[in-house]
């Protein structure tokens, strides 16, 4: 059974009365020890999918308007408070792109670790737990820096202490929402780095949400990639890497520039990410897409299987050759 | 030093071609009070010794992880920061020292683009405002209907309806108002344009349009970038040359796909072996580094990269190295480079 299985998941926001839909009938699963990707541009609603995991959205002006989120056996969506409660921490942690605002700036680290220790593991709520969970992620010197504010340390180590602060309660799934966007380069490749350590001795399982598709060949077992509010294209990570069908992913990887790939230009998607308010009709992509078909406008089109566990929302994902593998790639 | 100018001064006359921009030993220190009172003074030391040259047209691309100096860098090349010592030379013109009076008027051939496409425009002001006020700060364009029509010509040379000019910038998306930006630094026809990461907040498919706007202004303006950025794979698609810098020095400095294909200083390698590939196999090959960048209040004796570097030695924690040639053309600050 999946750890982690969405249905059909709607999401829409209310405000002044306009009703706008962020999420349109999304269908993920993470199995158990597994890492997925959630991959897409910055308003395509992959951070509000991820925070719709442990209800996290304020509602209003949130609203769920349909669809199922089955965590660990039990559907979040109808869920009183109280049993919110105790899916929170314990089976579902969340670390976010910005660790110097999601950790609070007037205590310790350590004790705001232990607080997460005493709620959901009070037997092993001591300051020996707390300095094993910061050597875990990797702090130097656990036992002085258990002592110091989040405004002590850099971004990379605030980083650290807020995955050692999602880890303290032990969960089952691990988000982490855009977690390395904020680091440079050679900090990223740490802090991935030990993600999938950690992931391999917890056997957790994590929901990693990004727009660097370059994180994900070396982290994700499976990719669904959207774009506005919509899958448009799951399948395993090295799949959809080397063969990636859709129009956008295929236009996505093309569009970064990669080392060593000498190309003059650039393959820019023209146009941009429509709003939530001007949503194309039929296929979202259609107005930016360089294969469009006359009827693309027209009807929405669906995921299909193309291949084992590959799917693709576009009809005519086989009308070009699929050339998205990176020249360069060995 | 005279003679420099001299022939650089000479090169501008023939119209020969010479470098647009020198930078000499460039140093900005930051005071940074320290003990009762601020008795103890300390130096921040964001930029240390730095010198390089842009030819016209050139594309120089200016890497570096957060708190390396490249933005403070970038800005002393056109004096938004004062340096603390050093030269910098505008077409063979001193500009280091210049009165502020002169210096506004030489300005018009040295621009900015910034990161944030949302801090750096007024948002009180409309897109015509915006760019009319860059045009009449230069008083290039003084009749109000010459401005107007310079202000639409500037938006279709960056790919935006000329229709907008009444609009705000809150009503465009990032990547409208990062064009808006390079709009308003091309409104004076200059002949260098420094981006300060001007693509880094953006999507990747908004990036691309962006990169090559700029690629394609460069070759129908004949313009000269400095360009700043963290992305290693962006640098290397844009520029010409490149510089990587460490704790507000230059590591190195060569040509842009040499310096990704064969880089000689050990910072460079775990750099660019840290870009996150497109690929199945990108966690493979990497190298990484231990630690983070140390305060530049108090940098490591020796070779500032020795706490962190993979091959130190004893004397690199003792001499700091110089910034020398191992190829032509190709300089590294490292004692074990060949």
């Amino acid at each position: 059974m999946a750890l982690l299985e969405i249905k059909n998941l709607q999401i829409e926001f209310e405000v002044g009365g306009v009703v706008r839909r962020a999420v349109d009938r999304l269908s993920l699963s993470v199995e158990p020890g597994e890492t997925v990707c959630l991959v897409g541009e910055s308003g395509c609603g992959k951070s509000v999918t991820a925070l719709s995991i442990a209800r996290l959205l304020p509602s209003p002006p949130a609203r769920y308007s349909g669809g199922q989120i089955w965590l660990n056996g039990r559907e979040v969506l109808c869920m009183a408070r109280g049993q919110l409660r105790k899916i929170r921490g314990a089976v579902v942690s969340y670390v976010f792109q910005n660790p110097a605002a999601s950790l609070h700036p007037a205590f310790r680290i350590g004790s705001q670790i232990k607080e997460s220790l005493r709620l959901h593991r009070p037997r092993e709520a001591s300051e020996f737990e707390v300095v094993r969970l910061l050597k875990w992620v990797g702090i130097p010197a656990p036992e002085l820096r258990r002592n110091d504010y989040p405004h002590q340390l850099s971004g990379g180590l605030q980083q650290r202490a807020m995955i050692a602060l999602a880890l303290a309660s032990r969960p089952k799934l691990l988000v982490a929402d855009e977690p390395t966007t904020a680091l440079d380069v050679t900090i990223q490749a740490q802090i991935l780095e030990l993600l999938h350590t950690l992931k391999g001795t917890l056997g957790m399982s994590i929901l990693l949400i990004t727009h660097n598709l370059g994180i994900v060949g070396g982290m994700a077992d499976r990719v669904a990639v959207m774009y506005a509010g919509r899958i448009v294209e799951s399948a395993p990570a090295l799949d959809l890497l080397r063969r990636p069908l859709h129009p956008y992913s295929r236009a996505l990887i093309q569009s970064v520039p990669r080392l060593g790939n000498h190309e003059q230009r650039l393959v820019a998607i023209p146009g941009q990410v429509p709003s939530l308010d001007a949503m194309p009709a039929g296929c979202r992509f259609h107005p930016r897409c360089s294969q469009v078909q006359p009827d693309c406008a027209g009807k929405a089109p669906v995921l299909i299987e193309v291949e084992t566990q590959h799917w693709v929302r576009c009809p005519y994902w086989a009308l070009r050759p699929a050339t998205g593998e990176p020249k360069d790639a060995k | 030093m005279s003679l420099l100018g001299l022939a650089a001064r000479d090169g501008r006359t023939k119209g020969r071609e010479v470098n647009l921009l020198e930078v000499k030993e460039l140093k900005v220190h930051f005071p940074v009070q320290r003990g009762w009172f601020g008795r103890n003074r300390d130096y921040l030391k964001a930029v240390d010794g730095v010198s390089f040259t842009i030819a016209a047209g050139e594309t120089l691309g200016l890497v570096g992880e957060s708190g390396c100096g490249k933005t403070t860098l970038g800005r002393a090349v056109v004096r938004l920061i004062e340096p603390t010592s050093g030269r910098i030379l505008f077409d063979g013109e001193d500009i280091t020292e210049m009165r502020r009076s002169k210096l506004r008027l030489r300005r018009r051939h040295f621009q900015m683009i910034f990161q944030d496409p949302y801090g750096s425009l007024d948002p009180h002001q409309t897109i015509n405002q915006i760019l009319g006020e860059a045009l009449a700060v230069h008083k290039a364009f003084r009749h109000p209907v010459n401005r107007r029509n310079r202000a639409e010509e500037l938006l279709r040379a960056v790919g935006l309806d000329p229709g907008c000019l009444l609009r705000y910038p809150h009503e465009f998306s990032g990547g409208q108002r990062q064009r808006i930006g390079i709009a308003r630094a091309l409104a004076v026809e200059p002949r260098l344009i420094v981006g300060d990461e001007p693509v880094s907040a953006l999507d990747a498919s908004v990036q691309a349009q962006i990169i090559n706007l700029l690629s394609d202004l460069q070759r129908e303006r004949g313009l000269a970038y400095l360009f700043i950025a963290h992305d290693l794979a962006v640098v290397e698609h844009i520029s010409r040359r490149t510089i990587v810098m460490y704790l507000g020095k230059i590591v190195e400095l060569a040509d842009a796909k040499t310096l990704c294909r064969a880089p000689k200083h050990p910072y460079t390698q775990a750099l660019i072996s840290a870009v996150p590939v497109i690929g199945p196999d990108s966690r493979h090959k990497r190298i990484l580094l231990s630690g983070e960048v140390p305060s530049p209040v108090n940098p490591p004796p020796g070779c500032p990269f020795h706490p962190r570097c993979p091959i130190a030695e004893a004397r690199c924690r003792l001499e700091p190295p110089v910034l020398r040639e191992t190829a032509p053309g190709h300089l590294a600050a490292c004692h074990l480079a060949k």
